[in-house]
């Protein structure tokens, strides 16, 4: 009885107090607090490391908390909250990283855990017909019989989210959401918020991409190293109040770009085709400049970059380094030719997770530092190891950590950091801030620039406009697999990249 | 007078008494060293020995085993029976270089070895095992003399042996075949079951499928899978194989299987303690491989 | 979308099913090419022993195919039929009832399932070194259990036994085929229809996924393992039957096979792909060569050749069918 009248004085159906959080060598929570109110967009914003996703790990029961109370609507949770519990009282998570059974269908995905049965035996047609309903009111246009491993990361995605409304979550929480959508898949998620809202949902929001913020979230929590900083409505802050406490700094300017001299051109591709998503694919890259290559997700910026390093093979095309006609069978022989490539999936391809942070640094560099016989020189692999932590200021407990263990900041540092011993001419990097804290972003930038100050030539694919637009030197902006404009810096603006970025040819609306 | 010469009588007596005691414990220690203590093979082994002990007398006579099939037991056996003062050792070596150190060692110490089953790699008086190849033979020959009782001239056999690799019954399914030589019957290809009833049930039919006449099993597993397939088919087939088991006897009895060859262990253990008593007594001993051959059991011998 | 594709389109769609069509079309052309060879393949004498002699081979496939679907894998079946066919009949020769002896030898194999399950899904060791572990016991069970000696036959008494399970005939065909046949047919709907079954794919897919949606990852994968063990049991008990003795060395590498009979059907080693049905054709595949190279003379190291071919290219065209899937998928989030 008087819980229920709590419940109703109350108007927060989450409250977390004094939680913390160990994990070994590093204090992931430290008293830290957070609140929800029912029919409110909450954004959870913070530097990679902040404790965001630690947070909400322990709010869905992925994680437990070492101390601290949470409380459900109203409702004390006092043992170690499970995910399958967690489901239950209405807690639902979309991850960052997708969590699909990729063998199974939609409908079976979204049934997952809580499959809807007839005395034992599997109900497959209530469980398609609700699925179908579920994507409808998405607005997703996928079947239900579809094997999920058969679709894109961006459908894929908004099945997490229709999972988790079959859940009737009354709390959800979303994990960088935006990072695989097209804006008109934006767009429909912002809609969709905005109808959980009104039904009294209460919608934890992380994101980087600060600039969506002001769409759909009513209020802002900021932490900074596993604490709480501040909780406040979204209305009475300024973007460089809220970067600033994130940060605790100010960061006077978000692009620092510097200018360098313009050298000879170093790369040039021509002709390049790849199956659908490269074709023709003709562009220059001089010394001491940094190319962006914009472009809508899945214009083939990837699939360019991809073919260029070697990873697929293409199907007609040259690429001239420094003069040289190049032949380009597989990575190593790119690599050989000091061309270099930061990839867009980092967890996947590039690192190797279950190794150390030195041996991850050492790995393409160990032609260095073997002796005739093979044999690794350890000091000079510390050397090369401990400069590179230095120079990038990789946040870590030690080189020998695995490298799963960083943040995705962290994990990216490492990855561009193990090029940065080679004398490499051309760095390419794929989306090199994709979920990536702002410090971080800073520090990658700074890095992008000093490469360019030695001369080398830097090509970056991105899907951030104002990143595209306020870091490179030059444009080039594919669609469809084709290179569709090249704009110098200063005549660059967001509408002249979008819409070279639309310039389909067929001209059928996205 | 008299009492004295009473006494001295029987002084006289019993030191005679007492030589002849001494001389009998002074007697031949033979012992008997097997791969382990339970299976009824090396029962039969000891109970041969035993037997021939107490027929030549003037030996004493004792069976050390390990109680399981061990190398480092029956390496120390090997060193307990030299420390025990035996004069001779009959070995079925575990294995044919798993005990040669304590054998040179109980050699040096002036020992006198013989194998009884299975031989290890170091010189000894005899070995006494049985010749698989001839007894894969005697196995064939079995088989032929009823085929051609039967009216049977020509034909299909079928084989059905364990591996390619064990050298025991790669000799007998060779010796089987050499039976063959020079008759109008056609032995098909080796079907090997790794000594799994079953398989060789399995295979043994697909063999009756094709028509033969006469199968062969090499080892126990081999022969039951043969019986059973013959049994079940209801066809006049030849049915020969090796080891003597409850299963294969009842087969044998029911009449499914004409004949198995039983190894004889009796004799291994016989005629190795004669060999040993001989070399003891310094005579020459051949020769160097004594063959025990096989029992052939059939319904009328059991 | 036609209502009238939809279930045909379903049916192809059915991730998998690609292979299981390729290699129904090769048995067919298998049994053509033997019973050329030599026309006894095709004799009723012949099929009728053939079927009996898949029958074992489908029901431990069906055990591997559970397992590796988790991606797992269980290595202890071939040990567990030991253990199976040497507890039954040691029990039947010292005079226990065979009704008696075969439920005690369930429950004995059920234990060790019970401890695949847990050594791999609660104590977390990796699936090939846990059953590698129990292997050895599960044999060395099979060698104790009459104290290190085959058994005596099983007697007069267990007639009824071993007709039932292997020399018997029901409607025309072999008691084991029927016995393989109806196991199937349960576990194949356990498997597609009850939510255990889907959850197995759930956890062979993304068991990190599945956790997170609250599936049990212990109880499922104890599950799979349970009905392995269950299946090898059965086969120990056909072998009791078939040879009417435990022999210790029966079931020498018949996980092996298991493995072989499941990928050549189409089951993925890396879990959360296959079809039961597949598994009973991969197993009539490997008993149709066994039996087939025998008529046909050929020697053993050409058959354990051709066998170890047929399993690699099965492996092989699992990974190419995949890769292919990858490039798909790239392809079509390009045309997002």
């Amino acid at each position: 009885m008087s819980r229920s009248l709590r419940a109703m004085e109350s108007p927060y159906i989450v409250e977390m107090e004094h939680i913390t959080k160990t994990f070994p060598g590093v204090k992931a929570l430290d008293e830290a607090r957070f609140r929800l109110k029912a029919g409110e967009v909450m954004a959870l914003l913070g530097e990679n490391g902040a404790g965001k996703s630690t947070l909400v790990k322990i709010l869905s029961g992925v994680y437990t908390r070492d101390s601290g109370s949470i409380s459900l609507f109203g409702n004390d949770i006092h043992s170690d909250l499970k995910p399958k519990q967690a489901q239950q009282l209405g807690v639902s998570i979309i991850h960052q990283e997708l969590n699909m059974c990729s063998h199974l269908t939609v409908a079976q995905n979204i049934f997952l855990g809580h499959e809807a049965s007839h005395a034992t035996l599997l109900d497959n047609r209530t469980m398609r017909k609700q699925a179908e309903q579920v994507l409808q009111s998405l607005h997703i246009d996928i079947d239900a019989d579809t094997i999920v491993g058969d679709l894109a990361v961006s459908k894929q995605q908004m099945v997490e989210i229709a999972k988790a409304l079959q859940a009737k979550a009354k709390i959800l929480i979303m994990d960088e959401p935006t990072s695989a959508l097209t804006s008109v898949e934006i767009n429909q998620l912002f809609t969709l918020i905005k109808e959980l809202k009104a039904k009294g949902c209460g919608i934890i929001y992380i994101s980087h991409r600060l600039d969506e913020l002001q769409h759909i979230v009513d209020t802002v929590t900021i932490m900074r190293d596993g604490k709480f900083i501040l909780e406040k409505p979204f209305s009475e802050m300024t973007m460089n109040q809220i970067i600033a406490n994130m940060v605790g700094r100010e960061i006077k300017e978000k692009f620092p770009r510097v200018h360098a001299q313009k050298g000879k051109k170093i790369l040039s591709v021509k002709n390049l085709c790849a199956g659908r998503m490269v074709r023709d694919v003709n562009f220059d890259v001089y010394e001491g400049e940094i190319l962006g290559i914009a472009g809508l997700m899945g214009a083939g910026r990837t699939e360019t970059t991809r073919a260029i390093f070697g990873i697929d093979p293409k199907e007609s095309g040259t690429i001239t380094l420094d003069g040289k006609e190049l032949t380009i069978h597989c990575p190593e022989d790119a690599i050989r030719e000091g061309l270099v490539l930061a990839p867009e999936d980092r967890k996947k391809d590039g690192l190797c997770t279950k190794l150390s942070i030195r041996e991850n640094i050492a790995l393409p560099n160990l032609d260095m530092l073997c002796n005739k016989l093979g044999v690794v020189d350890r000091k000079k692999e510390d050397a090369m190891v401990e400069k590179v932590v230095q120079d990038l200021k990789i946040k870590l407990a030690g080189p020998e950590v695995d490298a799963s263990s960083l943040s995705g900041g962290n994990q990216q540092k490492v990855v561009v950091g193990k090029w940065l011993a080679r004398n490499s001419k051309v760095v390419i990097f794929d989306e090199p801030t994709r979920g990536i804290d702002v410090a971080s972003k800073v520090e990658i930038y700074q890095l992008m620039n000093e490469l360019k100050m030695q001369g080398i030539a830097v090509l970056f694919v991105s899907s951030e406009m104002p990143e595209i637009l306020g870091f490179s030197d030059r444009i080039v902006v594919m669609c469809d697999g084709r290179i569709t404009g090249s704009l110098l810096q200063e005549e660059a603006t967001q509408e002249k990249i979008l819409e070279l970025a639309t310039r389909f040819e067929n001209k059928f609306a996205l | 007078m008299k009492k004295l010469s009473v006494v001295l009588l029987v002084l006289l007596i019993a030191s005679a008494m007492f030589a002849q005691g001494t001389k009998e414990s002074s007697g031949f220690k033979v012992y008997l060293i097997t791969m382990d203590q339970m299976d009824q093979h090396w029962v039969n082994v000891d109970k041969g020995a035993q037997k021939a002990a107490s027929e030549l007398g003037g030996i004493q006579y004792k069976w050390l085993a390990p109680d399981v099939k061990d190398d480092a037991k029956q390496i120390e056996a090997i060193n307990n029976a030299v420390a025990g003062g035996a004069n001779a050792i009959l070995l079925a070596a575990n294995g044919p270089n798993a005990v040669t150190a304590a054998l040179k060692e109980a050699a040096g110490a002036g020992v006198t070895i013989v194998y009884v089953d299975s031989a290890a790699n170091f010189p000894a008086v005899q070995t006494l095992a049985t010749d698989n190849t001839a007894a894969g033979t005697t196995a064939g020959k079995k088989m032929l003399k009823e085929l051609t009782a039967n009216g049977v001239k020509s034909g299909k056999i079928g084989v059905i042996s364990v591996n390619s690799a064990t050298a025991s019954t790669v000799a007998r399914e060779a010796g089987f075949r050499k039976a063959f030589e020079g008759t109008g019957f056609t032995i098909l290809e080796t079907q090997y079951c790794d000594g799994d009833a079953a398989r060789s049930k399995d295979m043994s039919a697909n063999f009756i499928t094709q028509g033969v006449v006469g199968l062969f099993g090499a080892n126990e597993g081999s022969t039951v899978g043969v019986g059973n397939a013959i049994a079940e088919a209801g066809k006049r087939i030849v049915g020969v194989g090796f080891d003597k088991s409850d299963m294969i006897l009842s087969l044998i009895k029911s009449g499914h299987l004409l004949a198995t060859m039983a190894q004889n262990p009796d004799i291994m253990g016989y005629e190795g303690v004669k060999t040993a008593y001989k070399a003891l007594k310094g005579e020459k001993v051949s020769p160097e491989y004594f063959d025990t051959g096989v029992s052939v059991l059939t319904k009328a011998t059991l | 979308m036609s209502v009238i594709k939809r279930p045909l389109r379903r049916i192809l769609a059915i991730r998998g099913i690609a292979q299981v069509l390729t290699v129904t079309v090769g048995l067919i052309l298998l049994c053509i090419v033997f019973g050329i060879m030599n026309p006894i393949f095709f004799s009723s004498r012949n099929v009728a022993n053939l079927l009996r002699q898949i029958a074992p081979i489908l029901l431990i496939g069906i055990g591997q195919s559970y397992v590796l679907i988790t991606g797992n894998i269980d290595l202890s079946i071939g040990s567990v039929v030991g253990m199976s066919t040497m507890i039954s009949a040691t029990l039947m020769t010292k005079g226990v009832a065979p009704f008696v002896a075969v439920l005690i030898t369930i429950v004995c194999c059920l234990a060790l399932g019970l401890s695949n399950g847990l050594l791999v899904s609660f104590a977390k060791l990796p699936p090939f070194i846990a059953t590698l572990g129990t292997m050895t016991i599960a044999r060395g069970i099979a060698q104790i259990a009459n104290n290190n000696y085959n058994t005596d036959s099983i007697g007069e008494a267990a007639q009824g036994f071993r007709d039932l399970f292997y020399y018997g005939k029901t409607l025309g065909l072999y008691n084991t085929i029927w016995i393989a046949v109806l196991l199937w047919l349960v576990f194949n709907f356990l498997l597609t229809r009850t939510k255990s079954g889907r959850h197995i794919y759930a956890i062979g897919s993304n068991a990190e996924a599945a956790r997170l949606s609250g599936v049990n990852l212990v109880s499922t994968t104890t599950k799979a393992y349970l009905v392995s063990a269950f299946v090898s049991c059965v086969v120990g008990l056909i072998t009791t039957a078939t040879s009417g003795m435990g022999t210790m060395d029966a079931g020498n590498s018949y996980e092996l096979y298991a493995v072989a009979a499941s990928v050549i059907g189409g089951v993925s080693t890396l879990g959360g792909q296959g079809l039961l049905f597949g598994t009973v054709i991969g197993a009539s595949i490997w008993g149709v060569l066994q039996n087939g190279l025998q008529f046909a003379g050929a020697p053993v190291a050409i058959r354990n050749i051709v066998i170890g071919v047929i399993v690699v290219v099965s492996v092989l065209l699992d990974v190419i069918v995949r890769s292919k899937n990858v490039v798909k998928k790239k392809k079509s989030a390009a045309s997002m």
